[in-house]
């Protein structure tokens, strides 16, 4: 009788596992040698030094730990912890003389004269993720992922799952995914009603919801030249609006602010982004470009160029520098103050991010793997700088005196360090 | 005349094992099993490298000392001129057979290591020249291992017979250095035994080795897949370069032992992805006595492959 295998039906022993067990009994491996020619794992143990110019500050360590499973499986989980402190623009504007008031945290804030108003605060957060990368067979890969993040006001729960398929004769990668997260908001102190005076109207969280879908598309041009395109969607429905932001009122007379209401968002936002991005290897460096088109509903358009360069440094080491230009135009509903008398809008805030802006970065990252130790070490450090539209056309009074957006400079610093076992 | 004299030097030039520095590892290459054998080491020590360039070399040529139908000091040789009588086999040969009789029973009889005889009739040089049926026929009546006695760790062939190890031998010596290799470094490597391999976890950046399967019309100039693998054993069976031509069409060397034919209908090449070498060997060859059934095959199987 001849092995003739019906279709769709898989013969009663898999020749496969028999053939596996036989070789097993064959290869004679001693277990030492079975333990090191198991999937290797990786642990990346990074920390993030983070930096603005008089304002926030952040620390954040983090261990990511792959788990390599023969078949071409693995899995990773990565825990971060977020040490945030410092103070943050409150969308107020500066005034003449000394301004103190009362933040939702019921701290009490003073600024001096000419000085954005900065609300001070201090948040740790954790969070979790896991990535389990299963190829389904030849030419296509599957990966499902989940998050957890917590904060004093936030909470964060979400899954993803994206196919990657290989065309082409594995020229042409195409991938297609989606995520959806369930966030909730729960301001200290209560949730105010949007362009009040901080009345708050709720006690409990407040509901966020995010859903994303991506494709993308990764072809290999040439041995030296692949290119990719990503376009991205994320849609989100619930409480957007930044509780403890405001918004200041200023005198008709003078611009001199009078008083504060607070930062009130549409309930939804659509965001779209498109990313060209292309890696060219030289004979031993890499060029690495990309573009990025942003677009949402609240107006918001951005631009990003990124360049880097990888050039290695002899047979341990390389040097990665990076330069990189956004801009940003301002939300439809972005403000500087509002004039005393003036009819409110249905939404608005004075929140720089929502605003006109513009970072320049420049930066680099040396890796190299030393003599006294295994693995790989990792310094990254980025400078950046942030203009912001320092006099907008409706300030008045005083506050065509002032810088409106100084320009702000941050520094990052990364040190990282991975190795397998 | 001039590619195969380029060919015989290149070769003799590799019969030295030679270890040399390429990007951030090493490649040291031989000559064994009649084949280019390679090993890439993902290290920057110079020292590491030859010592597993070393381990892998001394296995290969240990390996195919002791197994090699072509020499006259081995066990090989000795069953095979046994003239009927029975043999005491050492405990690696006695795997070796059971791993065979494995085959045997798993592909229904396709994988036979007493159908080397076969090759007596056939010359798979690229010509058109076909033995007669009779031939055939008559080398039939020497192939089968039922007639074979097999009870660990004697074994009784009857005159006229032979075992060869050729199927498996190639496949066998990759697992066997890279578990020595294994055992010696922690760096990541792959062992290449005349396109027979084994990849050994990720490189010190992340990535796999990359690792082609060549176009089977233009064997070694252009890779036409480009196989990203963490860890395992890859190996290909086909049409490649040993194979005859009749009535049109092309048969590769590989022998169905059951009609005493080359396998008809079968891929050029077929490459397979398994946990050991061995494995992606064994199912690769498997796959091909399918002939036109390989891919269905493979997929039953469950493993990664590509046919060409």
């Amino acid at each position: 009788m001849r092995l003739q295998l019906e279709p769709g039906k898989a013969p009663k022993v898999s020749v496969r596992d028999a053939l596996h067990g036989a070789a097993l009994a064959l290869l004679m491996i001693p277990a030492s040698a079975q333990a090191q020619s198991a999937p290797s794992d990786r642990i990346d143990v990074t920390s993030l030094l983070y930096g603005e110019q008089g304002r926030t500050e952040v620390v954040e360590p983090v261990v990511r730990f792959t788990h390599l499973l023969p078949d071409g499986q693995s899995v990773s989980a990565q825990l971060a912890f977020d040490v945030i402190t410092g103070a943050s623009p409150s969308g107020a504007l500066p005034s003449g003389t000394v301004q103190t008031r009362t933040s939702a945290s019921g701290h009490v804030i003073t600024s001096k004269a000419g000085q954005i108003p900065v609300a001070p605060f201090h948040d740790e957060r954790v969070e979790l993720e896991g990535t389990w990368h299963k190829p389904l067979n030849r030419l296509v890969s599957s990966d499902l992922g989940f998050h957890v993040s917590r904060e004093k006001d936030y909470q964060s729960l979400g899954i993803n799952a994206k196919v990657s398929t290989e065309l082409m004769r594995r020229l042409l990668t195409v991938t297609v995914g989606g995520g959806v997260s369930h966030d909730t908001v729960f301001p200290t102190g209560g949730t105010p009603a949007g362009l009040s005076d901080g009345t708050v109207v709720n006690l409990g969280s407040n509901a966020k919801n995010v859903t994303n879908v991506l494709l993308g598309a990764s072809r290999i041009v040439s041995r030296q030249w692949l290119v990719a395109v990503n376009g991205t969607e994320t849609l989100e429905r619930g409480y957007l609006t930044e509780p403890y932001k405001v918004i200041s009122i200023m005198s008709h007379v003078n611009g001199t602010p009078i008083g504060e209401l607070t930062d009130k968002r549409p309930s939804t936002r659509n965001r779209s982004a498109v990313l060209l991005s292309s890696v060219y290897h030289l004979s031993d460096d890499v060029l690495y470009t990309s573009y990025r088109y942003y677009w949402d509903t609240w107006s918001i358009r951005s631009h990003t160029i990124d360049l880097k360069y990888r050039h290695d440094l002899g047979d341990d080491s390389y040097i990665e520098p990076l330069l990189r230009y956004y801009q940003q135009s301002a939300a439809s509903f972005y403000t500087v103050g509002f004039v005393e008398g003036a009819t409110l809008p249905d939404f608005a805030t004075s929140d720089y991010r929502l605003g006109r802006l513009r970072t320049i970065t420049a930066g680099a990252t040396y890796s190299f793997r030393p003599d006294f130790a295994a693995g790989e070490f990792t310094v990254r450090g980025q400078y950046m700088r942030q203009f912001g539209n320092s006099s907008p056309s409706n300030a008045i009074g005083i506050q065509r005196n002032f810088d409106l957006s100084p320009p702000v400079n941050i520094v990052a610093v990364v040190l990282g360090y991975s190795f397998d076992y | 005349m001039q590619a195969t004299a380029l060919s015989a030097e290149r070769e003799g030039t590799n019969d030295a094992p030679g270890l040399r520095r390429v990007d951030d590892y090493f490649i040291g290459e031989f000559h064994a099993m009649a084949s280019p054998c390679t090993l890439l080491i993902d290290t920057d020590d110079r020292t590491e490298a030859a010592k597993c360039l070393a381990i892998a070399s001394a296995e290969a040529i240990r390996i195919e000392q002791k197994f090699s139908r072509y020499r006259r000091d081995n066990i090989v040789y000795e069953i095979n001129h046994a003239e009927g009588r029975p043999v005491v086999v050492d405990h690696e040969t006695a795997l070796l057979i059971n791993y065979a009789a494995t085959c045997y029973v798993m592909s229904d009889g396709l994988f036979d290591i007493t159908s080397g005889v076969l090759r007596r009739v056939w010359t798979f040089d690229g010509g058109r020249k076909v033995p007669s049926r009779q031939s055939v026929e008559a080398c039939l009546r020497h192939v089968g291992w039922p007639r074979v006695e097999w009870q660990n760790p004697v074994l009784t062939i009857p005159v006229g017979m032979e075992i060869d190890f050729g199927g498996i031998g190639k496949e066998y010596a990759v697992d066997r250095a890279a578990a020595l290799i294994a055992s010696r470094t922690q760096s990541s490597f792959v062992v290449n035994f005349g396109g027979d391999l084994y990849t050994a976890g990720l490189r010190r950046d992340g990535r796999t080795w990359a690792i082609g399967i060549d176009d089977p019309g233009r064997t070694g100039k252009s890779a036409l897949y480009r196989l990203d693998v963490p860890k395992g054993g890859i190996a290909t069976s086909g049409d490649a370069r040993r194979f005859v031509q009749w009535r049109g069409k092309r048969l590769g060397h590989i022998l169905n032992p059951k009609t005493g034919w080359p396998v008809d209908g079968a891929p050029r090449s077929i490459t397979v992805f398994g946990r050991t070498c061995m494995e992606a060997g064994t199912l690769s060859t498997l796959a091909y006595l399918q002939g036109r059934g390989a891919r269905q095959f493979l997929k039953q199987q469950g493993v990664q492959f590509w046919i060409v």
